[in-house]
């Protein structure tokens, strides 16, 4: 997926001209000795460390080729992290070419194939990238800069200090002549790569912090960007593919007499459960010779399925279970200061619950990969969020190495986590391997539905102590979800201890504190759902703290703001400053000082998150007009530190919010009798565009480093939504989705 | 002579089941990919096409239905890619993932080609049918908007 950048800043440079004074290109390169044709610099990164960066940081990293610059001057640049639309593909390869000095509209963008030990970590989630990836990526750029400017300096026999680069060239500071990136590429591949680098300031940054259009777009709007689902090869066979629905039941028998008589039809193929993590959970495909044939064969087959222990999951009894497994004592995980004596002085307290459903990622594009399993290759085309986990997967399932799997990563039309489990992939090698032929698997929605790796049902119970001088003294946060840990260790009951942390270390910080996790076993595979736990986290807090303040007659954000000034763990300062300052300009960009001011059926509605290293506050504005919840406006307001892509990072907030509204408002996965019971969109009814309220994105200037941007959205604005709706119409939602479908 | 549909301007012959949805078609036979599935139940728009010119879901089309029809998808929509909704998809930079995208752009066409002055609502009404769950409905509001202004600016 080569393609061009649409530079949407600053005019483009005139046509490359041979700048070396009094000769022609070709003599040039004859008097330094080069022959010419198909020069590359390739920057080799050493092993060790450049500025600081050292292997086995963070994860293993061993930088290798990111930039590739050519003999005429077109610059390449690798991105070793997934594209999912987040925007990583642009905002980290303008990073690289920022410190590079190089002519944005002269980079081409190529997402890098499945190759930890080329491109560092490449498993895509947790808001990672940016924070990961930001300095090694600057570093590569400044290396490869450093050894252009080198080559420039020896061709004129002067020092390296006399020499700058800007805009694809370098120039001679004494005499204004100029090198292009072209000519100099094959000297520079001589150059030794440099042990440190200085890396730019932010005065500098030329790219950095822009607003960017990201490479893929021109690509999208004609047709011609190709996603998991799109791959083609000759001799490709298409497959679908059915599932047990109950999680750990197992195929019983199954007639393949109708579905074997469609024209088309290639192959039936029972798939056994591989118990290994992102494993299939086992099913039957019908191979043919179009997705269309073999999807109408596959609903011709007469299954029975075992359906095992997990068949009298029901979703709606669960979640009254957690409700009562939080409102009585519960396991501890932490404790501070002495939370009994907090409730006993307290003038206030408030006690709530608060619950939210399963959520599935229904990424547009359904999981659809090609996999190519010969005796001694392995070829996979896959949207996925980690490469990595493939090449696992698939080797042990091959009994190959891992580095034997090559897996080509195509753009994914969606993901948002469910592209990180690769079930889908290791199924069409199991087809591959069976016909004997590269097998494209593209699931239908009604499977992505109905066998996913789903948000945790959860319920958490809060209770908060107030002092007779309006200081929050106490708080007891009880939380029961099935986790992402029972994923590996099945025999889970309850969330482990650590996934507590973001609660314990929440900037809150009550002096008086303790939690507790509930019992809550896992009956279908749990996965990370884009912000995860900070979902219903954020929720939690942000609601409770508007209650609190409802209850005790003060203003929300005055209300924030002593509970973070009474934080008096120094380690905790910057969250608390951050979190304020957040807080403070979304009152102020949603005049939340004049919110009284508001129609009697509007409200406002506000709350602040922090996760994923970053901090978002928003400001909801609503409509209620009896069951109806119209959102009007929102003013999202983030620090991240230094943004990457103004544009791409404002885009994040824009659809996190989207998201949220799904989620708040209406969707939710129901399971009754072990099963899930959505299938397609008429029942997981996803926000349209016609819901869409005027969004607001404001950014926090700050000299911090950049975190996460691709989930942080979510925490804040189910609660801020709630708060709003309950400013409007003196009702108070505690449960996700606010206005479930009757199923 | 087997019968034929018009796509993009070129003939092809129905070589497959005529049960077979214009969608998988277009995919899997001609490999024309910029089409995409996304529900298979007309539901999510993701597989929009132009049937004579109107926006339809070629997920639930057979193609015997189209003997004779002409259909333009993405790939054929402009033949230098400046339609006036793509210069605007670019100009305000909506997509994030694209998946949804060429159908999105192909529901907007067919419904410019009616409505010169869509208001807000319009947009609403018309657009409702195409699901984007990266979220970028604020900016193609502002993309059909924009779109219709430069389609139908006074001469």
């Amino acid at each position: 997926m080569t393609t061009s950048n649409h530079n949407s800043f600053g005019t483009p440079e005139p046509a490359q001209q041979n700048t070396v004074t009094n000769q022609s290109r070709r003599k040039f390169l004859k008097q330094t000795g080069l022959v010419t044709g198909g020069l590359v610099l390739g920057i080799s990164l050493p092993q060790t460390t450049i500025a600081g960066f050292k292997m086995g940081e963070d994860s293993t990293f061993n930088p290798n080729a990111f930039i590739h610059i050519a003999d005429n001057g077109d610059t390449l640049i690798y991105c070793g992290r997934c594209e999912m639309g987040q925007g990583i593909s642009t905002a980290l390869p303008a990073a690289v070419a920022d410190e590079l000095e190089a002519d944005w509209t002269r980079v081409s963008i190529k997402q890098g194939e499945g190759n930890e030990a080329k491109y560092g970590p490449q498993a895509t989630g947790g808001s990672a990238s940016i924070r990961v990836m930001y300095i090694p990526m600057r570093e590569a750029g400044a290396a490869a800069k450093v050894m252009l400017v080198a080559a420039a300096a020896k061709v004129w026999g002067i020092s390296a200090q006399e020499c700058m680069a800007e805009n694809h060239y370098v120039i001679n500071k004494n005499n204004q002549q100029k090198l292009s990136y072209g000519d100099l590429a094959s000297l520079a591949a001589n150059q030794p790569v440099p042990e440190s680098v200085i890396l730019k300031e932010k005065k500098d940054f030329k790219y950095i912090g822009k607003d960017i259009a990201r490479h893929n777009q021109g690509d999208i709007v004609v047709g011609k960007l190709t996603y998991g689902v799109d791959t083609k090869m000759p001799g490709l066979k298409y497959a679908a593919m059915t599932h047990c629905p109950v999680l750990g039941g197992k195929l019983k028998s199954v007639d393949k007499t109708a579905a074997m008589q469609v024209k088309g039809v290639l192959d039936v193929i029972e798939i056994p459960r591989f118990e290994v993590p992102f494993g299939t959970l086992g099913g039957v495909a019908v191979v043919a010779d179009n997705t269309w044939t073999a999807q109408q064969a596959l609903k011709k087959l007469k299954i029975e399925w075992d359906l095992g222990a997990n068949q009298s999951y029901d979703t709606k009894a669960y979640k009254a279970q957690l409700v009562k497994n939080v409102e009585s004592p519960a396991q501890l995980v932490a404790e501070r200061g002495d939370i009994t004596k907090a409730f006993a002085e307290a003038e206030h307290v408030i006690k709530a619950t608060y619950t939210g459903g399963h959520l599935s990622h229904a990424p547009m594009e359904p999981n659809a990969s090609v996999v190519w399993v010969q005796n001694d290759s392995c070829e996979v085309w896959a949207a996925t969020q980690s490469p990595g986990d493939i090449q696992k997967v698939l080797a042990q399932y091959l009994e190959r190495e891992p580095k034997d799997i090559h897996v080509n990563v195509t753009m994914a039309g969606g993901a948002f986590g469910r592209k990180f489990k690769c079930d889908y992939v290791h199924e069409a090698a199991v087809l591959s391997k069976a016909v004997n032929a590269p097998v494209q698997l593209t699931w239908s929605r009604e499977e992505d539905m109905r066998t996913g790796y789903y948000h945790s049902i959860n319920a958490q119970h809060i209770e908060a102590a107030m002092d007779k001088n309006g200081n929050v003294t106490g708080w007891l946060h009880r939380a029961a979800f099935p986790a992402i840990a029972s994923l590996f260790d099945p025999s889970l009951d309850r969330a482990p201890a650590s996934n507590l942390g973001d609660v314990d270390n929440h900037p809150f910080f009550i002096a008086n504190y303790r939690s507790e996790t509930g019992e809550a076993k896992a009956h279908t595979r749990i996965g990370w759902y884009r912000a995860v736990y900070a979902i219903f986290y954020g929720f939690a807090f942000g609601s409770a703290a508007d209650e609190l303040a409802h209850k005790t007659k003060k203003d929300t954000v005055s209300l924030l703001n002593s509970i973070y000034d009474n934080n008096k763990n120094s380690a905790q300062a910057e969250q608390v400053t951050r979190s304020k300052g957040a807080l403070a300009m979304a009152a102020e960009k949603s005049n939340w000082a004049n919110r009284e001011q508001l129609p009697s059926n509007q409200g406002l509605g506000i709350a602040v998150h922090f996760s994923f290293n970053s901090y978002v506050a928003m400001a909801v504005r609503v409509e209620v007009n009896g069951d109806d919840i119209k959102v009007l406006e929102v003013d999202a307001i983030v620090d991240c530190g230094q943004v990457l892509n103004l544009d791409s990072a404002t885009a994040q907030m824009e659809g996190a919010i989207v998201m949220g509204m799904s989620l708040s408002l209406r969707t939710e996965v129901v399971f009754r009798e072990g099963a899930v019971v959505n299938s397609n969109f008429h029942n997981y009814p996803v926000l349209r565009i016609n819901e869409m309220p005027q969004v607001n994105v404001h950014f926090v200037e700050n000299d911090f480093k950049p975190t996460g941007l691709g989930e942080p959205g979510l925490g804040p604005f189910a609660p801020a939504l709630a708060n709003a709706v309950f400013a409007a119409s003196g009702k108070r939602y505690r449960d996700l989705p606010f206005k479930p479908m009757s199923m | 002579m087997s019968q034929s549909i018009k796509i993009n301007d070129k003939n092809y012959p129905i070589d497959v089941d005529g049960d077979m949805p214009l969608l998988w078609f277009l995919r899997d036979r001609l490999e024309l990919t910029g089409t995409k599935f996304g529900c298979g139940m007309g539901m999510c728009g993701a597989c929009t096409v132009h049937l004579d010119g109107q926006a339809v879901r070629s997920c639930v089309m057979p193609v015997s239905a189209l003997v004779g029809k002409t259909i333009t998808t993405i790939e054929g929509l402009s033949e230098t890619g400046d339609h006036p909704l793509q210069k605007a998809w670019l100009a305000n930079k909506v997509p994030q993932c694209g998946y949804c995208q060429a159908g999105q752009i192909m529901n907007a066409a067919s419904f410019l080609a009616t409505n010169k002055t869509p208001s807000s609502d319009d947009i609403d009404s018309a657009m409702q049918g195409n699901i984007c769950r990266c979220g970028t409905y604020q900016r193609i509001k502002q993309a059909v908007s924009d779109a219709a202004d430069e389609m139908y600016k006074e001469a």
